[in-house]
């Protein structure tokens, strides 16, 4: 037998250190340990059995791994740290001493210079790796791009991130890797995807921050150091991989007039061609010619052929074109077809990214002033877009500031509709929109000057198109009119959970609507008893699925630009049975009253029966089981006890099948199905809200 | 200032002090203390007494008067040698020249004692001796006769001169350590010398001292006792003045000056005739020519620009560190991933109801947000409001956006990273395989009969085999058979007025219809021809009826002369009226038959009576209506038992375990422990390999007897203690059990022929319908020979087909 082992001597209560015990080791003050493990990404552990780490005592701890700390022992900056500890002395006596030119001089000459370069490499052995840790650091220097300079904050920093952010960005326009895109409540999350790596970071929105006192900037502004060398070399990577001069030329004066991007002259190899480029590309896009199809839609992409070359500069979306004209016919990826009869089909990638990519390539779009630009700017030169104008008032380095440029053909607004008595006579300018498909007199207008020719479209329009990768329909978005959801693009559907772009009926469970009638019309009953013309909602829950129905089916529709409404606020056919167009959406859930039910005539009876055979049709389902007025109301509550027993049944099974099983595996699988019953119930209270408001919208 | 050596010295050794007391001419006092000394060592060598006579003697008072003269030694009258006490009366008027011989005392007692021991041994010896050089020479001891006539050595003092052996230990001292004086308080002594002699106690006041001491108190008394001598302390007066400073936190030396004026070492004394007289030169005066000409040089070298001043500032405009300009990853190696390395986990993305405009039904309600705001930050399960903003120029800034990123860097560096493994099962993979319900069935689910009649409760239920007739007993003494599927009674009897019908079993075997019945003590064949067909009933009978014949021949063949042994049964006749309902045969036996068992065959059954001990377990043969006690003695009472289906093996189940017996070769097989506390009824599976175990402690437990010993299979469904278990024993595989919970459960139990195979037991259903009534709810169940149906005796009164 050998020695008997001492307790505490190996194994976990070795490997792992309390904090006090690395900071005594490392002999560095806390705030100091503090920096040093954010510089170089050490954080504490959570042993595996804390009894043993911390020799039963059950205080609780930080434990950091002990390896990490003899680690950070041999870190050079630690000594940089202890120079910069005698520095502080060294100035605090001359201080002391009155002698400010000293302390002055001995600033200026032994301040040791830090630098975080080779934490990066170690931290970071590939290039890849870095760009898996970038989501922080982008949510962080671009939340510190927004902030303004205080004494904890210093405005070089800021200045510092601000620079970074829109090299990073001029870098994302370029090189089209800005995948997605959302507007939360939050901020704007965008997601890029480089070099196969996701990225998703967040961008507030531009309002002052509330900083409350809790906050200690001097963590901030260390993960600030860090993460600011961090996306310079990541910059520096991306330029050179893409031909860029790196840093680009700074423009002061351009950037003072609120340039932001402008402010940045790239240069580089495949820049010097600019605007020659744009137009063959425009050409070469396929979709384009179709795209303009009114004749003043043509004439002024004429125009705009002829349009010299701005005096800002554009050179910056044109690296990647001008790459895609030339190398389109190795980079696509050949389709691969099958010869043999027995043989596999792999799966290939289907959409190519250059066609999302350049979605906005074909427009001049130009941002009204109450249009938030940055984001605006950012997201539209990513998706291809090459010239976006917007009001002098937003900023330098604007493609045009002038709003009646006739090139425009896309205008952002996010103006409340104003009732056109309030409007001052406006020399009519309608006869120029004769042309269009679409009438040029809505009911409730946009206000102004609608110049024509011009797609009005709110700033939703655009998240959206990008998201879902090609264009909308951009009458949905009209100004004054009511946006569809905004959906957030990360969240992919999954069986069993919610999917609100889904309609309802395939969602739901057996039974479930039938007992939510069963359940509505309790509450009605109770309600209004004496209302004898219950029977009518049925058919009119009908329909009012059936248009929200038509709403999502259209959102999923794309349409050719420039084909959809010129003149905003004219309503959508699926829309034109709706009688109360002017409703307000605050007025929106007036309509289930008995005043409205009664106001459904015969004719719009046999009109929406029609409608709900048609429908059937389409289904496959055979209409009589459709036919609210005919189905009577034991025949909904056979069918839901009918569900009831057989989910009970079901439940009885299952419980039956547990019986079975041992204790320990109960209880496993009991944890297993905490989670999903809470899904569960999560999606099915979605549902049950949905359905009520689709009941409301179908009783109006 | 030593006065307690000085005392001790007078203690023990009176010559140094009488000789000190001399001091004034050495030479003189020398040879005088010397003589004194001398006489007085031989008179202390010879005995104590002697030595006290000495004392006595020669110093007279001295030595007894210690106590208040102990400077004695210090203030000898320097006038000779006169009277002791006078001396002591001068002591007064001396005190001023006592005060200057003050320091001198000590040492001229321990020289004068010195001398007096070199006198004495040289007069011993007879030696006329150098004093220094025969020191060493000599032996320090003297030899002496003791009482015995032996030498003895009597070892002179050692006189702690300079250079004596022990230089500093005190002469004489008291040898009785750190221990107060009052423990010698009792003894005339106070404790002993260097050689064990008694130090007497100094004499204490006698009379005349008293009277003196009253007379004048001496200088310096204090009237405290030293500790250390017991005697009288007194002190001097310089050393009250020098107590009094200590006390008053003062310099004990009078004129000592803590602070003198510093003098300067160098200037303090000015000396008259400086070193040199020369003139202060002229250069200290004027400016240096050779300084001079070297800044020029240097003011030079500045002007053409040789020297620079300072450092001229480095190019600021150097290169802003903040702008990358090399690739970091130019030679990039990728490193294997750590397993201790834990990468922050990533920020999920954010779902629909974080979108400004959400779809409305993410929006929350009027309750949902109430609550919302009312919970505290750490309670919110997220911590956003799901808004809508009908346009984008609504939407306001997130309030708390850099807290959320604040976090967020905590998190990155504070938050302790653990690797979880996810739960990534299938909760399906974990239910166990079971076959479909639908391979189960059939399997009984309903209640389709309810035969009503009985009072009291129903004990026993039988089917027969050929599933037509359910036959039942019950506690109102009553047979009673019914039509299986319409619950009508057929025929009933009354077999005993106070006694319950415990048990009805049905012969097997559709030759014949004979049940069998036991009502007490008594074993009843019965055939109920009323309701059979008269061949069946003829059959019946004559199977019956065979015995008679042989039990009448019986005792005259068989049994030669065992006579007188008690019969275990007595088969008879139960009269005419009973014979006439159908009821042939009955069997006593000694006690209370609780349960009836047929053997496969027909021709055996068992019955057990529990309380009957050496005749609780009795197999009778009904062909030769004869009876027998298999075990003369078992272990344990028994509750149950049953033959084995195809071998010749009979099962017996106790309270706690279940053995089976080889009834052709008479041996024990097996004993099955179920682990119960309390048995209620078993059955052995038809193949004859499992074997299933109702108890009262509420478990039904799965044997399988080529398994193990121990249960197979433990099933605990039961609230209640479970009565009965029943296999179907027309080929489905179904079992049930009956329990007081007034349930029945029916399990799917399939055996099959491969040994590799365990048993499947799936839990099918529960049976509810009958009461519970005193706390009993099923008291039997059966099945049906060859249908899925299942039959079941309930204390309410009322036997239940189910199907």
């Amino acid at each position: 037998m050998g020695r008997i082992k001492k307790k505490g001597t190996a194994g976990a209560a070795k490997n792992f250190i309390t904090r006090t015990r690395a900071v005594k080791k490392l002999q560095i003050s806390l705030p100091d340990f503090r920096r040093l493990c954010i510089f170089k990404g050490i954080y504490p552990r959570e042993p595996r059995n804390k009894k043993k780490v911390s020799k039963s005592s059950t205080a609780s701890t930080t434990f950091y791994y002990t390896k990490d700390i003899q680690y950070l022992l041999h870190e050079p900056l630690l000594n940089k740290f202890r120079d910069h500890k005698a520095l502080a002395k060294k100035i605090g006596r001359a201080l002391g001493r009155g002698e400010a030119g000293d302390a002055a001089r001995l600033e200026k000459n032994l301040t040791p210079k830090m630098t975080l370069d080779h934490i990066i490499k170690e931290r970071y052995p590939t290039f890849v790796d870095a760009l898996r840790d970038l989501d922080d650091a982008l949510s962080m220097l671009f939340l510190f791009a927004n902030l303004p300079s205080t004494s904890a904050v210093p405005p070089k920093t800021i200045a510092l991130c601000q620079r970074l952010c829109l090299e990073f960005e001029h870098y994302l326009i370029i090189s089209h890797s800005l995948k997605k895109s959302f507007l939360s409540i939050k901020g704007i999350y965008y997601q890029a995807t480089i070099q196969g790596q996701d990225i998703l970071w967040l961008v507030p929105y531009k309002f002052v921050q509330n900083i409350t006192g809790d906050i200690d900037f001097r963590i901030m502004g260390t993960f600030v150091e860090f993460y600011t060398t961090l996306l310079g070399f990541i910059n520096f990577r991306l330029y050179t991989s893409v031909g860029l001069v790196y840093p680009p030329k700074f423009n002061a004066g351009s950037d003072e007039r609120g340039g932001e991007l402008a402010a940045f002259i790239l240069e580089g190899k495949g820049l010097d061609s600019a605007q020659t480029v744009v137009n063959d590309a425009v050409n070469a896009n396929g979709h384009v010619p179709k795209a303009i199809t009114s004749a003043a839609a043509q004439a002024e992409a004429d125009k705009l052929a002829e349009l010299p070359a701005p005096e800002e500069e554009t050179e910056d979306s044109t690296a990647l074109v001008a790459a895609n004209g030339e190398e389109e016919s190795t980079e696509t990826i050949d389709t691969f077809e099958v010869t043999g009869q027995d043989a596999d089909v792999l799966p290939q990638p289907q959409a190519t990214g250059v066609e999302t990519s350049t979605l906005f390539s074909p427009f001049t779009i130009y941002l009204s002033r109450e249009t938030p630009r940055q984001p605006l700017e950012f997201l539209l030169k990513a998706f291809g877009c090459k010239r976006v104008g917007w009001d002098s008032i937003l900023g330098d380095g604007a493609f045009t500031t002038n709003e009646l440029d006739p090139a425009i053909t896309h205008q952002i607004v996010d103006r409340p509709p104003l009732p056109r008595e309030s409007l001052p006579a406006v020399p009519d300018a309608a006869p120029a929109t004769a042309g269009e498909g679409a009438d040029a007199k809505p009911a409730v207008g946009w206000p102004r000057s609608t110049v024509p020719g011009r797609t009005y479209v709110q700033p939703q329009w655009v998240w959206d198109c990008v998201n879902q990768g090609k264009l909308q329909r951009p009458d949905l978005y009209s100004p004054g009119a009511t946006l569809p959801p905004h959906l957030s693009p990360w969240v992919k559907p999954k069986k069993g959970q919610y999917d609100p772009t889904a309609p309802l009926a395939e969602q739901e469970l057996e039974g479930e609507a039938e007992e939510f009638e069963e359940e509505e019309e309790q509450i009605e009953n109770g309600q209004e008893a004496e209302e004898s013309e219950h029977e009518k909602a049925a058919p009119l829950k009908l329909n009012g699925k059936r248009k929200s129905l038509d709403v999502l089916l259209d959102r999923e529709g794309s349409i050719e630009p420039g084909e959809g409404m010129d003149v905003a606020g004219s309503v959508s056919e699926s829309e034109d049975e709706d009688e109360g167009e002017a409703l307000t959406p605050d007025e929106e859930f007036d309509g289930f009253s008995e005043e409205s039910e009664s106001e459904v005539s015969e004719t719009e009876e046999v009109r929406l029966q029609h409608q709900r055979e048609l429908e059937a049709e389409a289904r496959g389902v055979p209409v009589e089981s459709l036919n609210g007025n005919v189905q009577p109301k034991s025949k909904t509550a056979e069918a839901r006890k009918k569900f009831a027993k057989k989910r009970r049944e079901e439940a009885e099974e299952k419980e039956r099948l547990k019986m079975m099983l041992p204790q320990k595996k109960r209880k496993l699988l009991n944890r297993i199905e905490y989670g999903a019953n809470k899904r569960d119930k999560e999606s099915e209270l979605l549902r049950k809200k949905r359905r009520k408001i689709e009941s409301v919208k179908g009783g109006k | 200032m030593a006065p307690p050596s000085r005392k001790r010295k007078i203690v023990t050794r009176e010559s140094p002090v009488v000789s000190g007391s001399a001091s004034d001419d050495e030479l003189e006092g020398g040879l005088l203390d010397g003589i004194l000394s001398q006489s007085d060592d031989e008179s202390v060598e010879d005995s104590e007494e002697e030595n006290i006579e000495g004392l006595s003697e020669d110093q007279g008072s001295s030595s007894q008067e210690e106590d208040e003269g102990d400077l004695d030694s210090d203030e000898i009258p320097s006038d000779g040698e006169p009277d002791i006490r006078e001396q002591i009366r001068k002591l007064n008027t001396n005190d001023g020249s006592s005060k200057s011989r003050h320091g001198k005392g000590p040492e001229d007692v321990v020289l004068r004692s010195n001398g007096s021991r070199l006198d004495l041994d040289t007069m011993e010896n007879g030696g006329g001796q150098d004093e220094e050089d025969d020191e060493d020479l000599q032996p320090n001891y003297t030899v002496e006769v003791d009482a015995n006539g032996n030498e003895r050595y009597v070892y002179k003092e050692i006189d702690p001169v300079y250079d004596s052996d022990d230089s500093d230990a005190p002469e004489a001292t008291n040898t009785i350590g750190d221990i107060p004086l009052s423990f010698y308080d009792s003894y005339p002594h106070i404790g002993y010398d260097i050689n064990g002699k008694k130090i007497m106690r100094p004499a204490k006041g006698e009379a005349l001292d008293a009277l003196l001491d009253s007379i004048d108190i001496p200088k310096g008394w204090t009237g405290l006792t030293d500790p250390a001598t017991g005697k009288p302390l007194e002190l001097s007066q310089e050393e009250l003045e020098v107590l009094k400073r200590i006390t008053r936190n003062e310099l004990p030396e009078d004129g000592y000056d803590p602070y003198p004026d510093m003098v300067h070492y160098f200037t303090g004394k000015e000396e008259i005739m400086p070193l040199s007289a020369a003139p202060e030169p002229k250069r200290r005066f004027v400016p240096s020519k050779h300084e001079a000409k070297r800044v020029m040089k240097i003011v030079k070298a500045i002007r053409e620009g040789r020297i620079q001043p300072y450092k001229p500032p480095s190019e600021e405009v150097e290169e802003d560190p903040d702008v990358k300009t090399y690739d970091i990853w130019a030679d990039e190696v990728p490193r294997l991933e750590h397993y201790m390395n834990i990468a922050a986990p990533k920020l999920p993305p954010p779902g629909y109801d974080e979108s400004y405009h959400p779809p409305p039904e993410y929006l929350p309600d009027k309750d949902e947000k109430a609550a919302w705001i009312e919970a505290d930050d750490e309670d919110r399960e997220k911590e956003y409001l799901p808004t809508d903003h009908d346009a984008l120029r609504k939407v306001p800034g997130y309030e708390s956006f850099v807290k959320e990123k604040f976090e967020r860097c905590l998190d990155l560096y504070l938050a302790p990273r653990v690797r979880r493994n996810k739960l990534n099962i299938d909760p399906e993979s974990l239910l166990p395989k079971l076959p479909s319900p639908e391979e189960l069935r059939p399997f009984p689910t309903t209640c389709a009969a309810v035969f009503r009649g009985h009072e009291g409760r129903v004990r026993s239920v039988s089917v027969d085999p050929h599933g037509v007739f359910l036959a039942s007993g019950g506690d109102d003494g009553v047979v009673r058979i019914w039509e299986l599927v319409t619950g009508r009674q057929l025929w009933s009897v009354k077999l005993s007025r106070d006694e319950a019908v415990h048990v009805v079993r049905w012969r097997p075997g559709k030759d014949a219809a004979v049940l069998a019945a036991a009502a007490g003590e008594d074993i009843y064949l019965i055939v109920p021809w009323s309701i059979i067909s008269p061949d069946l009933d003829q059959i019946s009978r004559d199977l019956l009826d065979a015995g008679w014949g042989y039990a009448a021949s019986k005792p005259s063949t068989t049994t030669n002369g065992v006579v007188n042994k008690e019969s275990p049964a007595k088969w008879s006749r139960p009269g005419s009226k009973l014979e006439e309902k159908g009821v042939l045969v009955k069997a006593t036996v000694r006690s209370k038959v609780q349960v009836i068992n047929w053997h496969r065959r027909g021709e055996y059954f068992s019955t057990v009576s529990p309380t009957g001990q050496s005749s609780a377990v009795a197999i009778h043969t009904l062909s030769k209506h004869l009876t027998q006690l298999p075990f003369r003695r078992l272990k344990g009472i028994p509750q149950s038992a049953q033959f084995h289906p195809s071998k010749p093996v009979f099962f017996v189940a106790t309270q706690t375990s279940i053995r089976s017996y080889d009834l052709a070769r008479q041996e024990l097989v097996k004993i099955l422990q179920p682990g119960a506390k309390y048995i209620s009824s078993f059955d052995v599976h038809p193949g004859g390999d499992n074997l299933i175990v109702g108890t009262y402690d509420r478990r039904l437990l799965w044997h399988d007897l080529d398994l193990s010993s121990k249960p197979y299979k433990t099933l605990r469904y039961h609230k209640e203690a479970i009565r009965a278990v029943k296999f179907h024993q027309g080929g489905l595989p179904l079992f049930a059990d009956a329990s007081d919970d007034g349930s029945l459960q029916i399990f799917h139990g399939k055996v099959v022929g491969d040994l590799m195979e365990n048993a499947t037991i799936v839990p099918l259903k529960v049976l509810r319908g009958h009461q519970v009534k005193s706390r009993l709810g099923v008291m039997d169940v059966d099945w049906h020979p060859r249908e899925p149906w299942c039959v079941s005796a309930g204390a309410d009164g009322t036997c239940r087909l189910w199907n």
